[in-house]
């Protein structure tokens, strides 16, 4: 076929036309249905989101049957902390107000582990004025009791001054230079 | 009970907010904005050939555009290499949102590319048709559909042909100057990162991406030359070198210009970024960017202006500050990249940033990533002459 170079470029700029609008209707194909309704996502994500069911309560939907631990934990240092961020995940031991689980519980060198995730030095990140950190088993050393003493064996785990602070009323004793 | 202290003292007084602890963007993203600046600067001399008809650039004006399709074709690499699941980006292309920058740049991309790539064709069409004829095989194929299928040399398709290279030009140069332009601005629109977030960003980018794709085309072709036993042509070195020492001035003063604004203002996170180019930064910024690469090819460039020079000596010269100023750029773009992420927003401490040899994104990968665009550039060679064959009668 003998075409003119003129008519050559000619189907060349066509062709060029011709991809970018299969570019487009490709695009358009792949496109979720409900993409773009509200914003550049899938509008429909929303609803199925909201399908989802939920997972985690409330401190205050573990104090509704806890009672005692509610007197403690919110007079302690530890009150902003989330029930579930020790204890795990609400919908594993409640579902529609009836208990359905037991949530495990931690124990002697677990609760250590459990106290360093926050209480570490190690996690250099955090301000000693928002949050007190120690290094073990230095700390253990330096109030002089047993290497293997747990956190729990002095603080208690709700209120961590709880007994310290008690502590130092019965006996009246103030740490050196404070 | 001391350790503990000390230890506190120093988080007080050197705290990082913890995602600004780890340089999230090394030295894949110090590429980027490199490679992208390269394929400007190339285009920039092409561009002073065909469009500003500056006829002493002809040796270099179809090399430049080779050189810029090779690295442009690199220039996305480093950014793929750092995404966790690279294949993803085509999703940020189908599903552009007003609010995220780097879909843009995936367009202008793609435009400033189309349009390379029709300028290279029209650009080597003369040569590509008799080129058809001695070929055989697949490259013959190949020959015959980058050349449309056309043996068209007539005066008419000839002139047709230098229309639309003008016209590809004219609209190339402002896409290449928004392709990079664009790179400074993504980088820019980062807030928290007080060192990148200023307008004048996309302006230090652009004209520092002008140096180091002229340099790099100077040095490329010095090289090139020498190593193949051809003749050097001084007019083309010499335009080069003025060019250069142009963009070399606004470059410099621009990035100059930023510091000192800053720290005369004393806006914002000043003490800040202070402290960073007095303290991290102190060697890579104001010894090796600033005394090292940037004083001593000022001195070289004014020495090349005003003194007269032997032509060896000049062409020496040219490769030398050359070669300097593309390490000049390199290391303006790490000072950029991972001197800005050295600082913390919380504006009370700094980060540090090694180097990892076999990292995912470690000096071996920037190795490598570097030397794709030089893989493609000589198989590019192949396909596309560098050189005319006037070129040599031409040169004296």
């Amino acid at each position: 076929m003998k075409l003119s170079y003129r008519l050559r470029l000619l189907i060349v700029l066509i062709s060029l036309g011709v991809l970018t609008g299969g570019g487009l209707l490709l695009k358009h194909l792949l496109l979720p249905d409900s993409f773009g309704v509200y914003g550049p996502y899938r509008a429909n994500a929303i609803a199925e989101a909201a399908l989802v069911p939920i997972r985690h309560g409330t401190n205050a939907s573990c104090f509704k049957c806890h009672a005692y631990e509610a007197g403690i934990h919110k007079t302690g240092r530890h009150q902003t902390i989330s029930c579930e961020f020790c204890h795990g995940t609400y919908m594993d031991h409640v579902e529609n107000g009836r208990k359905i689980g037991t949530l495990p519980v931690k124990r002697e060198k677990q609760i250590t582990t459990l106290c360093l995730r926050c209480h570490n030095t190690e996690i250099k990140a955090r301000s000693e004025l928002v949050i007190k950190t120690v290094a073990m088993p230095n700390h253990l050393a330096d109030q002089n009791v047993k290497l293997t003493h747990n956190c729990n064996q002095c603080h208690h785990v709700h209120a961590p001054l709880k007994y310290i602070i008690r502590a130092k009323q019965m006996t009246r004793w103030t740490e050196a230079g404070r | 009970m001391d350790a503990v202290n000390g230890t506190a003292t120093m988080l007080i007084s050197n705290y990082v907010f913890p995602n600004d602890l780890h340089v999230h963007w090394s030295m894949m993203i110090v590429l980027y904005p490199y490679i992208t600046g390269l394929v400007d600067g190339a285009f920039i001399i092409a561009a002073l050939y065909y469009l500003f008809d500056i006829k002493s650039l002809k040796p270099l004006a179809r090399f430049s555009l080779l050189f810029a399709l090779a690295f442009l074709c690199c220039a996305t690499l480093p950014l793929l290499l750092h995404l966790g699941r690279p294949e993803r980006n085509l999703n940020m292309l189908l599903t552009p949102s007003p609010s995220s920058a780097m879909a843009g740049f995936g367009y202008i991309y793609a435009v400033s590319m189309g349009v390379l790539v029709f300028i290279v064709l029209f650009v080597y069409r003369p040569d590509l048709v008799v080129l058809r004829d001695t070929s055989k095989g697949l490259l013959k194929l190949l020959y015959r559909a980058i050349t449309f299928d056309s043996r068209d040399l007539s005066t008419y398709s000839l002139a047709l042909d230098r229309k639309i290279i003008r016209f590809l030009v004219g609209i190339g140069i402002p896409i290449a100057a928004v392709l990079h332009g664009y790179v400074g601005f993504i980088f820019g629109g980062v807030k928290a990162i007080p060192t990148w977030s200023t307008p004048l960003m996309p302006v230090i980018f652009l004209f520092s991406a002008c140096l180091s794709g002229i340099s790099a085309i100077i040095l490329a072709y010095i090289v090139i030359r020498k190593i193949t036993g051809r003749s050097i042509d001084s007019d083309c070195i010499k335009t080069c070198i003025k060019t250069l020492t142009l963009f070399f001035i606004l470059a410099f003063a621009f990035e100059m210009l930023e510091v000192f604004s800053h720290s005369y203002l004393k806006s914002g996170y000043h003490h800040m970024v202070e402290g960073l180019l007095n303290g991290p930064l102190a060697s890579s910024f104001w010894l090796w960017q600033v005394k090292i690469c940037s004083v001593i090819p000022l001195v070289i460039l004014g020495v090349m202006a005003f003194f007269r020079m032997g032509r060896a000596m000049y062409h020496f010269w040219a490769a030398v500050v050359s070669a300097i100023l593309l390490l000049q750029v390199l290391i303006m773009r790490w000072n950029v990249v991972i001197g800005g992420q050295l600082m913390s927003k919380s504006a009370r401490g700094y980060t540090e940033f090694h180097p990892q040899w076999f990292d995912k994104e470690g000096i071996l990968a920037v190795i490598i990533v570097m030397a794709i665009p030089f893989m493609i550039l000589f198989v590019l060679s192949r396909i596309f002459p560098f050189w005319t064959p006037d070129n040599e009668t031409t040169v004296t």
